[in-house]
């Protein structure tokens, strides 16, 4: 009786779990496609945003070509924050995209209305909805009493159902991410080609056509005097045109003068017609404006690994509920628990888990800022980074740096012996003692770098005082970096002592009177007890100091900008500029994987280390 | 004032504590003593302490930026971090300490995990996440990131172990669920705790520079950490005017710590004893 009601169970387990898993599939599905027309789209209105740059090209021509509405807005102030312009999504309103044409006068967004062909998923309401759908339901479970209602699976199923749309909803994204890749790697080969032929005197368009690119067409213009006055100009202004950058520059010979000629990457109308024959051959003094599309018909691969992901995902958590599901109590129990967990583990999964992959995938790929393609690179990240020497000048910097660690942890164990048994002194002295550690890091760097100013501040001024050379501390290579790890243990020291006034406090009186009694002298007692004594807490201050250490930022960005001569060029402060000044953040998140592994191998070594030390003990 | 019990050596400990605390706190005393120099006597004499104490100091490099705004930002953010780590530390903390669950110890393993890995790891994946969903230089991007605290959680998850599990068994028995024993129960008894971790959050949030300075574009959006380092680089040369604004920004640091010192120290050792 019981065992057939529980094959009942499995089997309506498996059922929704097979039910859920085909309707993801489908979601999956709709979402890529959907995505396909959004991005074309997309792609055109920065074309547009082009093409404007071009001059004779009329709204008309633009909105033929990307078979949606085009207009122009004029930019605008944000009456909300003066000097600030409006943001373009204000512009093209919901659905549109819209770009800034910056040297037309006055300066106007592109927008560009597509007929509707994607929609865009409702990201935000999904991912509220999970953690309140998972509280309402372990709220719904914990309140039922012990033999399962048949609510159990339908409860369970909604559940699942809120999670494959969040599944959907991500895979639909990283097939917008792949398809673009996809498109940029034709478009560069494309372009290859066309430049090949045109090099070679032959037909651009059609070398294009038969490297894959259906839509090549080539348009013949007229140069110098008509249409291109500033060839060089429109020709950089194409080239740095956002959204362009896939499509290299290159220059044709005419007339004894050099012109820079743009390639334009163009999206397909949506029914594609049969392609257009091209003019002949070109003439010395022709220039080329080669415009290029590729069909976006190339299956996602990407949702179908998410799907088979997320059909993993599923499968195992109806295998983890299914014994819970027997036992009543013990599932309202795990529900009721989850319930709690739900606020943290939903931020640590979407800020921090989450954010780790995307990192990891990040440095996978070329990854810039402004241009929206990002070309899958392998490990080709971590290579140049192998070769790079700055970078590793940076992490040599960053270990230098964290040996200020023991000299602050001998400094501040001096301390607590010395406070120790008196609460009275400490409690005085605690004030000075921490202030540095737990006050704003930028006024300490500030106030630093003003008393280790080289003609006026008080430390030279001491030092002249009693008849010594003043020292450049923050100015010259040699003594930057020690002058930063002097600032940095002068901080933590008041932490630490603090640390281990409580590791002293933890050893027994006893042991010192026993080894009085034997006669010990005081550097016997420090060494064969109070050491030992501290072990675990020495460890922990030094792991804790080394990883903070590791991540020093603050300092060096108030202080001396890594300067001088990249002396205090710290990693974090690498990655900062690689990311945030270069827009590199492919290399950028390769280079905090490679900072990550060095942390990690760091503390391992030193739990190691602890371990060994704690099992001979 | 010699104590009695720290034997014979108290003067010469006394005068390498005082001594110690005059270089800890010496650079503090000078940015107090320059922000209320002039300009002039910042460069030319070498004075210690002001000829005449130039209080408009304060006022003119205040009002030079708009600091209140800075103070305001701030005091929202901080405040905004300190509400949600602890209400997602209590709960956590709780689950971790109280409830009964499949993969609890292995589950609370990886969130200490995450303890080792380097905030900036997770920097530009956050700041493209903020960036997509259009949160740059406002208070959701600024603060979202910020809601949980493994530290947090970890420190609550040890002082709920170490309360008497008697209340909460009598509310269980007199029909309580989960939720009620969490909140009139467990939560109250936990007050120190919760103190402690309010503190280190707030701390911690007033002291954040690196992702402030990522996420906010606008003057109005600046916390006191970037409004300072802006205020630097526009004032190179001012020195009174920045170690005003620097004991400006020093100042209520100093006095939450006069009045909560035996949190924070309660807090750290909670910390090295493991």
């Amino acid at each position: 009786m019981r065992g057939r009601g529980k094959d009942a169970a499995v089997r309506g387990w498996a059922a929704a779990a097979f039910a859920a898993g085909a309707g993801m599939t489908v979601m999956v599905a709709v979402g890529a496609v959907g995505g396909v027309g959004d991005r074309a789209t997309e792609n055109g209105a920065r074309v547009a945003a082009a093409l404007y740059e071009v001059q004779g090209v009329t709204d008309s021509d633009v909105a033929r070509l990307l078979d949606g509405r085009v207009e122009m807005v004029p930019v605008r102030e944000d009456p909300a924050a003066p000097g600030d312009r409006i943001r373009r999504e204000e512009v093209a309103g919901p659905g549109a995209y819209a770009y800034e044409a910056g040297s037309l006068e006055p300066s106007a967004w592109i927008s560009v209305t597509p007929d509707n062909r994607g929609r865009g998923w409702p990201w935000i309401p999904t991912i509220l909805a999970l953690p309140g759908l998972l509280l309402i339901s372990a709220w719904a479970l914990a309140r039922h009493p012990s033999p399962p209602p048949p609510r159990y699976p339908a409860t369970i199923a909604l559940l699942s159902a809120t999670l494959l749309a969040l599944v959907a909803a991500t895979a639909r994204q990283w097939s917008h991410a792949e398809l673009e890749d996809l498109g940029a790697a034709h478009l560069a080969r494309g372009l290859r080609a066309a430049e090949i032929a045109l090099a070679a005197g032959a037909d651009p368009g059609s070398a294009a056509r038969a490297a894959g690119l259906p839509w090549a067409t080539v348009t013949s213009l007229d140069t110098p005097d008509q249409l291109w006055t500033m060839p060089r100009e429109v020709g950089a202004a194409i080239a740095s045109t956002p959204g362009l950058r896939t499509a290299p520059t290159y220059t044709v010979e005419a007339g004894g003068a050099t012109y820079y000629g743009g390639s334009i990457a163009l999206a397909p109308p949506t029914t594609p017609g049969p392609p257009t024959p091209d003019g002949p051959a070109s003439a010395p003094d022709t220039l080329h404006l080669v415009f290029l599309g590729y069909e976006e018909t190339a299956s996602p691969t990407v949702p179908l690994a998410a799907s088979a992901l997320a059909s993993a995902l599923l499968v195992s958590l109806v295998l983890f509920l299914l014994p819970l599901s027997a036992r009543p109590r013990s599932l309202r129990r795990t529900l009721a628990a989850w319930g709690f967990l739900a606020p943290a583990a939903f931020l640590l999964i979407v800020f921090t888990f989450g954010p780790l992959l995307f990192s990891l995938w990040i440095s996978l790929h070329e990854w810039h800022l402004v241009d929206p393609a990002h070309p899958f690179t392998g490990l080709a990240n971590y290579r140049d980074l192998l070769a790079d020497g700055s970078w590793w000048s940076a992490i040599r910097n960053t270990a230098v740096f964290t040996l200020h660690v023991p000299l602050a942890m001998a400094v501040a164990l001096a301390l607590a012996l010395l406070t120790r048994g008196s609460r009275r002194a400490v409690r005085w002295a605690r004030l000075a003692l921490f202030l540095p550690g737990i006050t704003s890091v930028v006024a300490i760097a500030v106030v630093w770098k003003w008393l280790l100013n080289d003609g006026y501040g008080l430390v030279n001024r001491a030092l002249e005082g009693v008849g010594l050379d003043s020292v450049p501390w923050l100015t010259s290579p040699d003594t930057a970096l020690a002058s930063l790890m002097m600032i940095s243990a002068w901080m933590v020291v008041g932490y630490q002592m603090v640390v281990f006034q409580a590791g002293l406090a933890a050893i027994p009186r006893d042991w010192y009177d026993a080894a009085r009694v034997d006669g010990a002298g005081p550097l016997q007692r420090f060494r064969h007890i109070t050491l030992p004594g501290l072990r675990h807490t020495l460890f922990f201050v030094l792991v804790t100091s080394v990883i903070g250490s590791f991540q020093v930022f603050g300092l060096v960005y108030v202080m001396t900008e890594g300067g001088p001569l990249g002396a205090t060029d710290v990693a974090v402060y690498h990655i900062y500029r690689e990311a945030w000044e270069f827009l590199r953040f492919g290399n950028a998140a390769a280079m905090s994987w490679i900072l990550f592994a060095v942390v990690f191998a760091a503390t391992w070594l030193h739990f190691r280390f602890l371990e060994g030390k704690s099992a001979h003990a | 004032m010699p104590d009695p019990r720290a034997g014979m050596k108290t003067p010469a400990r006394i005068g390498l504590l005082v001594a110690a605390c005059l270089i800890m706190a010496a650079p503090f005393l000078w940015m107090a003593t320059t922000s209320l120099m002039s300009q002039l006597e910042v460069f030319s004499s070498g004075r210690l302490l002001p000829e005449n104490p130039l209080w408009s100091n304060y006022p003119d490099a205040l009002t030079a930026q708009p600091f209140a705004r800075y103070f305001l930002n701030s005091l929202v953010f901080a405040a905004a971090v300190v509400a949600g780590q602890v209400a997602t530390a209590t709960t956590a903390g709780y689950a971790f300490a109280r409830l009964d669950f499949p993969g609890r110890d292995r589950l609370f393993m990886l969130f200490l995990a995450t303890m080792m890995v380097p905030a900036v790891i997770i920097l530009i994946p956050r700041f493209l996440m903020i960036d997509a969903l259009g949160w740059i230089d406002s208070y959701q991007g600024l603060i979202s990131t910020e809601l949980v605290s493994v530290w947090g959680i970890f420190l609550m998850r040890q002082y709920f172990r170490t309360l008497p599990h008697e209340l909460e068994d009598a509310a269980r028995v007199d029909g309580a669920g989960p939720l009620r024993i969490f909140w009139s129960v467990g939560l109250p008894l936990a007050k120190p705790a919760v103190a402690t971790l309010a503190l280190f959050a707030f701390i911690d949030a007033w002291k954040n520079f690196l992702w402030p300075l990522l996420v906010t574009r606008s003057m109005e959006m600046r916390v006191v950490e970037v409004g300072i380092a802006a205020f630097h680089s526009t004032y190179e040369i001012n020195w009174p005017y920045q170690m005003a604004a620097g004991v400006v920004a020093v100042l209520p640091i100093a006095l939450l710590f006069l009045f909560t010192q035996r949190y924070f120290v309660r807090g750290i050792q909670l910390e090295g004893i493991r």
